[in-house]
């Protein structure tokens, strides 16, 4: 199929407005992710024992659950006749249906590939170093923000590609609990799903989007596995607690 | 000597008649495999168990067997899928052998307050309808352009790929009402409650069923398609709920 005719097709309602709702949920859901997932992640990787085993688990527990099976939990929870319907309507909050729907089910599902990632980056700072800065009289926020998170930086930014590439796929749980409308909340992927019968030529510029995006996505893992030597092998190997000195 | 004979005998026809009823169980095994419907789901399982089912909006259907998926039959809940096929040659000619009539669902709790298809224009609600390219979802919006309520499509909060869709999400209470057909408010009953449309608001709604061309069990497939145009088939299909089939079609 000619690359200009995926290029016009790109231009047309229902993928210009898919491209829309993605980007806008997509970059709520990685700034809820980041902003509670590092701090998470830092308190996770400090810890030892029976508590964090069982914080561990519930944070990895999305990665395992079918996507259908992750859109029911996200219902049972959230929807209007589930646990938190109540209090969610009694806030006046609307989440049925709306862009805010697609944010939560795409943080649910993609969050445990930050977290995962997160922890074995910070568990592989060689732990001298923070006790080095402590010692030398910094307070627990300077020892975070200027000696853990600058050394971990490869790390969390290849978990923050891994789950932007899961939150950028995710289908199940959006069609599930947010339902799926063009402009509202039809991402990307459930743009293809309607549009493969719809207009065939539509569907496969999307798809051939989301594989350039993926593929971007995937470099950039590589370089920033590079980034810093600290973290180089974090991705394939065990977390270690002894770096050569 | 005549003992022994007779014992070897009533070997061999014992023999004989275990291979034969082996060799018919084999072919009576062997499931087809049937694209149907998802409205279809509930009478087609129960009507028989045996063969092998996937349901489905007819349109993701059609664009399956037009991409060469493996189905022996197809039945569709609109005329249309089924004769787009039959035109690129696809399935063998369809046969009407059902129908069915729209209903508006509302959950138990009916949150939005709905009594009838009017206050839909009338309240604030979360409208949940099928996809146009859906059979139902086409259906729902001639029965809206029929009553007027045009406008309501509006408040749509949902496009659905099926009509098992649209009816799980009023069911669970996540929408405030849902168009489905007759027949999918019976499963969802307890959770539901039911707001008839006026008959001279209705569309004609016709389910077809056609033997898939690629098919290799041409002669099996057929067969089941009389099954379900038999006086049997058309009972369960009744009992479920559908309607009978329409006599400009018999």
């Amino acid at each position: 199929m000619p690359v200009g005719d995926l290029w016009s097709a790109l231009g047309s309602r229902a993928a210009l407005d898919a491209i829309r709702v993605t980007a806008e949920t997509i970059a709520l859901a990685m700034a809820m992710i980041l902003l509670f997932g590092t701090p998470a992640a830092y308190w996770i990787a400090s810890r030892r024992g029976a508590m964090r085993d069982v914080v561990v688990t519930l944070v990895e527990l999305p990665l395992v659950l079918p996507p259908a099976v992750a859109g029911i939990g996200l219902l049972v929870a959230f929807g209007r006749a589930g646990l938190l319907g109540g209090t969610v309507d009694a806030l006046g909050i609307d989440i049925a249906f709306t862009k805010v729907a697609v944010v939560l089910a795409v943080t649910f599902v993609a969050s445990p590939f930050y977290l995962r990632t997160a922890v074995a980056a910070f568990e592989s700072v060689d732990a001298t170093l923070p006790a080095a800065a402590r010692t030398l009289g910094a307070g627990p926020g300077r020892v975070f923000f200027r000696v853990m998170l600058p050394l971990a930086r490869g790390g969390l930014g290849a978990g923050a590609a891994l789950a932007f590439a899961r939150g950028l796929g995710e289908f199940g749980a959006t069609i599930m609990f947010a339902g799926s409308l063009q402009g509202v909340t039809q991402t990307l992927s459930l743009a293809i799903y309607e549009q493969f019968d719809l207009d065939f030529n539509v569907a496969l510029a999307i798809s051939a989007l989301l594989i350039v995006v993926s593929a971007v996505v995937l470099l950039s893992v590589k370089l920033m596995t590079r980034w810093h030597s600290a973290s180089g092998s974090l991705i394939l190997s065990a977390p270690s607690s002894r770096q050569p000195s | 000597m005549r003992t022994r004979v007779a014992a070897l005998l009533v070997i061999a026809v014992l023999a004989a008649s275990s291979l034969a009823s082996s060799a018919g169980a084999r072919r009576q095994a062997d499931p087809l495999t049937i694209y149907a419907a998802a409205s279809l789901t509930e009478v087609f399982s129960s009507f028989d168990r045996a063969q092998r089912y996937s349901f489905a909006g007819s349109n993701a259907l059609e664009t399956q067997i037009r991409n060469g998926a493996p189905a022996d039959i197809f039945a569709s809940a609109a005329p249309l899928n089924t004769q787009r096929l039959f035109q690129s040659r696809m399935v063998e000619r369809p046969v009407t052998f059902t129908a069915n009539r729209l209903v508006l669902i509302v959950p138990r709790s009916n949150p939005a307050g709905i009594r009838s298809v009017y206050d839909l224009r009338r309240k604030p609600v979360k409208l949940v309808i099928a996809g146009a390219a859906v059979p139902v979802g086409a259906y729902t919006r001639t029965v809206l352009r029929k009553l007027g309520l045009s406008s309501v499509l509006s408040k749509v909060v949902s496009q659905e790929s099926d009509v098992k869709a649209v009816s799980g999400k009023v069911a669970f209470g996540q929408a405030d009402a849902g168009f489905v057909y007759a027949t999918d408010a019976r499963p969802v009953r307890e959770q539901v409650s039911v707001i008839r449309i006026p008959a001279w608001a209705q569309p004609r709604i016709r389910y077809e069923i056609a033997v898939v061309s690629r098919s290799s069990r041409k002669a099996a497939a057929r067969a089941w398609i009389k099954r379900i145009l038999s006086p049997g088939g058309q009972r369960a299909l009744r009992n479920a709920g559908f309607l009978p089939i329409p006599k400009a079609t018999r």
